[in-house]
Formats: C-alpha cells, structure tokens, sequence
C-alpha cells in the first residue's frame, strides 16, 4: 500500500533539486545581467510559450543562441569565469537550485504507485503513429492500452522496431521521456494506471494539492 | 602543397582515416566529437596526433562546425560519410560564407544535381543509361502514391514477373536506410505512411519513392575521382556490395566487382563491367563531377545493368577499391588522401591510363547484431577487441583496443572494417577467413547476456562471394 504521508515527509527533508545549466552548443559565451541569489522563471504560459529567464548567450557564427531557465528557481552558481570565452558543449555555466511544484511532486510519489513500462534499451522512443494521433487530439491520459498492444517504435543505431506493450490495460497517466530524447535500459517510459488504482491516484492529487507548499 | 587546416566533421572510423590522411599530406587538422562519442578511438587519435578537439552537440548542427571552423582557424571542412557530406546547402554555406572554406566534396552543384535520384535518373536517361523503372519526382501525396504503386503493380504482371514488388524508399534517404517492399499491394498504404513518418523523423523531408523491385541482382558500384575541373575523370575499378543483411544493409564488399576469369556466369561479365564503368565516366563528364564519388548499379541475372543513383561522397566501402588499384609505380590508392588533395584544388596529376587494377579485396563490415533475429543492432558494453595483424589485412575501427567500450545507440551500429587483399579469389578468400576467425570481440549487455556480431554470418557467406 502506497504510504503518501511518508514520501511527502522523505521529499520535504530535500524539497529541492540542483539544476545544472550547461552550454547545450560550442560558441562564445556571454552571461546576461545575473548574479547569484537572483530568482529566474522557467517556460510558462499554457504551451510554455513564454520563454525562462535569459541565462546567457552562445555565441555561433555571429550568432547569440539564448540560454534560458529551464524552470524557476535561484542562481547558486556562476561561471563569470567563462565569460567572452569560445566553449565546448556541455561546458557547465551555472547552477540553480529549483524548488520541487505541487506537479513534480505528484510525479514522484505517482512513479511509485502506477505500473511502469520500462525501456528495454538504450534508444529514443516514439509513440506508434495510431496512437500518437490519439495523444494529439485528447492528451495521452485519454488512451487506454492492453497487454501486447503495439505501442513505440523503439529508434537506435539507425534502425526502428516495434515495441509492443507488455503490462496492465490501463489509461496512460504518465509520459516520462521526450521527443528526440535518449532513454536509457530500464528507465520509465510511460505510468499506466489501471482502473483499480485510480482512487490511490486521486487520492495523491488530492493530498500534495492540500498539502505542499511551492517555495520560490 | 598548399597549407591548409581541415575541419574533420565526422566521428567514428572515418575520422580517423582523414585525420591520418592529413598527416600523410602535411596537413593541420582540427576533430569533433559528441558526448557520446568521447571514448571513441577518433578522439584519443586526435589527441595523440595533436590536431585540434572541440566537443559539440551534435555532428548535424552546421552553426556549431562553422563556429568550431572558425575559433580553429580551419580553411577547409571534410564532411566525410553521412551527416552533411550530400547535403548541397551544407557544401555551398561552407563555400558561401564571409570566411569561406573549402567543402572537400563536390562541389555544391554538383552535389544538388546528383544528390537528387529523380534528377539523377533524368539525367542518365538523357545519355542513354538504363535506370530502374519507377516514379520520376518524390512523392508527398497518399492518392498519387497509390496510383503509381498500382501502376508498376500492373506493369510488373503484364511483364509476366509472378510476384510482383515495389520498393517504397525515402526520397532525402541513402546508405539503404527507410527502403520497405511491398508485395501485397493491399499492404501499400501502410508501408507508405511508415516510411513517410519515417523520412519526416529522420531527413525532415516527406517525399517518397515508388520503384519497381528487381529481385535476383547484384549491387555493384563505379569507384570515380576527378579534380575541380571535372574534365578528366577516372575511376577505380568496381566493387560488388551484394552481400547485405536483411534490411539492404551492405555487409561485404569486393573489389573488383565480378570475377569472369574465376568464375562462370551466365552473361558477358566484363561485358557488364566495362558498360557501367563507361556510363558512369560518361556522367560524371556530362555533369563535370569535381571529387571522388559511386555510381551505384543493380545487375540482373540476364546482365542487364540499371543506374540506380549516385553516391556524391566517399563511401564506407572506398578502401576496398583502393586496396586493389595502383597508380603508376604505387601499389594502393588512399582514395581519401585524394579526396582531399583534389578537393584543395590540385590536379588529378594521372589519366586512367596510369591505373592499374590487381588482386581481389574483401571488406568485411563488423557489426555488433544478431543476424538470426533480423540483424537486429546489439547494444551493450564490449570488453575485449582484438585481431591478428597482417600485412594483407587493413583495419579501420573507432573501438579502443585497450579498454572497454560502450557502443552509443546515437549512430551506425558499425564497428570495425576488416579489409583483405589476395592475388586472386581463392587467396582473398582464404585471407578473409582467417581474419574472422582470429577477431576476438567480446561484451556483454545490460542483462549480462553476451554480446552478439554478424562474424558468423560473414564467414559463412565469404563462401558465396561473386557467385551470382
């Protein structure tokens, strides 16, 4: 049985992550007008139309490629070191410690209560086409899938397979990679919930809706 | 020779055959690499040789080659295989720009012309090439599709073919990557929207291609070179790429590409050979083709040869044509190291009368796969990699000997090519055989099961080797 008072006590003892910010490209970088402390936002608006906080720039063939906030949070780290230098990608530029939301809190105590569908291997994964136009017409918590259904299409080394579903029929609750994305063997791809757990899962909802509060 | 820095935008086995091409020719060179690619061979060689090493994103963000060509201070990129290496928008940026380089390819035209297959086809039609017949644009529309499908369906059982077949293949495609046939015409609407959402995926460009299947062939290949002035082309020889997986995937190459004098087919093979080779150097003239490039060919078992495209990069296979060809008094051709020395802009230097052709070379393309499971790719971690060095033997591979080596799933499953040269078949043969069973590769994946490669598989059909 699923204990939500206690994993909302065991996140609330770190109810924050640290957020390494690295330069996604090659390219001269320059930081914007930051400094640590500072708050920054992450995308928002209802499709994440509004753009995080200006990080930095990198700086390619005359090029400034902006660095965002992937969430909200504040600056820990700083780099200033870098600054007007050519850098590789992947060259760490700063850190932020961002503050767990009611939403990835759900995600975490869920993760522990729905059937998991696991990558069998190192690759990217896609939703076979029959249902990715479900995804896009309802939102993937309208699709509801059975044992053997053919599901991913499982890309690597240049090759696609057929991944079918192996587990419970159930709705879709969770998507937990993205498009274009690596999945490493043996990390969730998708949370299925079953009719009989719906209840847990309202219940969770309910109680981290009542219960955390977001801290800035 | 002029001095000059040459960005090497590739990874894997290829990058360290221009990076060891450039120091042959004295030339500086500077290498990338990806997260994933950091324990790749091609990076502890451009360490140990000194060149320049920037890790990037991706080996596919133009933007970043050119802001790493430019804090290099290169002057010429090599694109290599794959990536941007046909991409004719990629060549002419690189030439375009305000700090131009040079593309070590054809030039940016050149590239366009022939990059295309329809145009490719329309070109070769226009000299009197026989093509494979099919649809002559990409097409984009389901109901257009369907038409010309059933239309090569029909054509097919009035030319009394009992099962007939089409290829439906990714128009932006090559390398045999996004082909499906389709024998049940019922089935065709499937497979179209497959491969469609596949070449969307993968090459951002729905378009389509509907050809008619030819079963029973061989895949045979023209090996050219020509400087910057496209006038003089000459070719390497011929090479058979018949032998591939499941997937139309090449697996064993040989040079030349049939063996009339050993062994008994049922046309005229030199015949054939002689034909394709005079084609090809026809077009390459009509186009004025500027650097190394295939024309890749199918060949019926009645010896009917049909052009099937152009390959307007350095392939994979271009050791095993170099492996047999000699120019003058030298024995061996780096068809790279000429690459780039007429990609910089020096002539050819030799006419064909100065090529000579000898022996019979086998590449041998190792793989981490299952071949009893459809050549499905095999990921994991390998251990141990080793081989008996020959003298008759070159060996390409970006697998560290020394330490193990986790295969990324971002790229080619590729591993290693194995290249053997003998006097004759019989020698060759024997050579490729004795090469497979001294290879030593060892690995496990995830679940601890051990690892899988197509080294049977390529034992067993060096056996077969231009038997048609």
């Amino acid at each position: 049985m699923l204990d939500i008072s206690k994993l909302l006590e065991e996140i609330k003892q770190t109810p924050f992550d640290k957020v390494e910010i690295v330069s996604p490209w090659c390219g001269r970088v320059s930081f914007a007008d930051i400094k640590e402390e500072d708050p920054v936002a992450g995308p928002s608006g209802n499709w994440l139309e509004v753009p995080g906080t200006l990080l930095a720039n990198v700086e390619r063939e005359h090029n400034p490629k902006p660095v965002r906030a992937p969430e909200k949070g504040r600056i820990e780290i700083i780099h200033n070191e870098l600054e007007g230098q050519f850098i590789e990608a992947g060259t760490p530029l700063l850190t932020l410690k961002h503050f767990l939301t009611k939403q990835e809190v759900i995600q975490i105590i869920l993760k522990q209560a729905l059937h998991l569908f696991n990558a069998p291997e190192r690759a990217k994964y896609y939703f076979v086409p029959e249902v990715d136009v479900k995804i896009r017409a309802a939102g993937h918590r309208s699709v509801r899938i059975a044992n053997g259904m053919d599901l991913f299409i499982m890309s690597r080394m240049k090759r696609e397979a057929i991944l079918p579903y192996s587990g419970p029929e159930g709705l879709i609750y969770s998507v937990y990679f993205s498009h274009n994305e690596n999945v490493g063997a043996g990390e969730p791809l998708i949370g299925v919930c079953p009719e009989e757990l719906m209840p847990i899962v309202e219940d969770v909802v309910a109680r981290v809706q009542a219960e955390w509060e977001e801290q800035e | 020779m002029e001095k000059h820095k040459v960005l090497i935008a590739n990874r894997g086995e290829i990058a360290m055959r221009i990076t060891r091409a450039c120091q042959k020719l004295g030339l500086d060179f500077v290498c990338v690499y990806t997260a994933e690619d950091s324990h790749s061979r091609h990076v502890h060689l451009a360490r140990e040789l000194g060149g320049g090493l920037y890790r990037v994103s991706s080996y596919h963000d133009a933007n970043e080659l050119m802001a790493v060509a430019d804090a290099s201070f290169a002057t010429a990129v090599h694109p290599g295989y794959g990536f941007f290496a046909e991409d004719f928008r990629f060549a002419r940026r690189v030439t375009q720009r305000e700090r131009g380089l040079i593309f070590i390819g054809p030039s940016w035209r050149v590239i366009r012309e022939l990059g295309d297959k329809i145009n490719t086809k329309r070109l070769a039609r226009s000299l009197g090439v026989p093509t494979v017949p099919g649809s002559d644009k990409p097409i984009y529309d389901e109901m257009e599709a369907e038409h010309v499908a059933q239309s090569l369906y029909d054509f097919q059982l009035s030319s009394g073919i009992s099962q007939p077949t089409i290829m439906v293949k990714a128009s932006a495609g090559g390398g045999g990557m996004g082909i499906e046939e389709v024998q049940d015409i019922g089935m065709f609407r499937s497979v179209y929207r497959r491969i469609r959402n596949y070449a969307l995926r993968n090459f951002k460009d729905e378009g389509v291609l509907i050809e008619q299947r030819i079963r029973d062939f061989n895949h045979l290949e023209v090996q050219i070179v020509s400087d910057r002035s496209g006038k003089n082309p000459v070719h390497f020889g011929t090479r058979n790429c018949s032998i591939q997986s499941t997937g139309h995937q090449k697996r064993v190459e040989v040079a030349p590409g049939f063996a009339p004098a050993e062994i008994n087919y049922s046309f005229d093979a030199a015949g054939v050979l002689a034909e394709i080779t005079e084609h090809s150097l026809a077009l390459a003239r009509k186009v004025r083709y500027d650097n190394v490039g295939t024309w890749e060919w199918i060949v019926t078992r009645d010896g009917r040869p049909f052009l099937m495209e152009v390959n307007t990069r350095i392939q994979v296979e271009n050791g095993v044509s170099g492996i047999i060809a000699g120019i003058r008094e030298q024995e061996g051709v780096d068809i790279i190291a000429e690459q780039i020395r007429v990609g910089l802009g020096e002539p050819l230097g030799y006419t064909q009368a100065d090529v000579s052709l000898s022996g019979v070379g086998i590449e041998y393309r190792i793989i981490a796969e299952d071949p009893a499971a459809g050549f499905a790719p095999w990921v994991g971690r390998i251990e141990k990699f080793a081989w008996k060095q020959e003298s008759w033997l070159e060996m390409y591979t970006q697998v560290p000997v020394n330490e193990p080596y986790d295969i990324p799933t971002e790229f080619d499953p590729n591993l290693a090519l194995g290249i053997v040269w003998g006097k004759d078949m019989e020698e060759a043969k024997m050579r490729g055989v004795a090469f497979l069973d001294s290879l030593v590769l060892e690995g496990a994946d995830s679940s601890g099961n051990p690892l899988k490669s197509n080294i049977s598989f390529l034992r067993a059909k060096t056996a077969d080797i231009l038997k048609f």
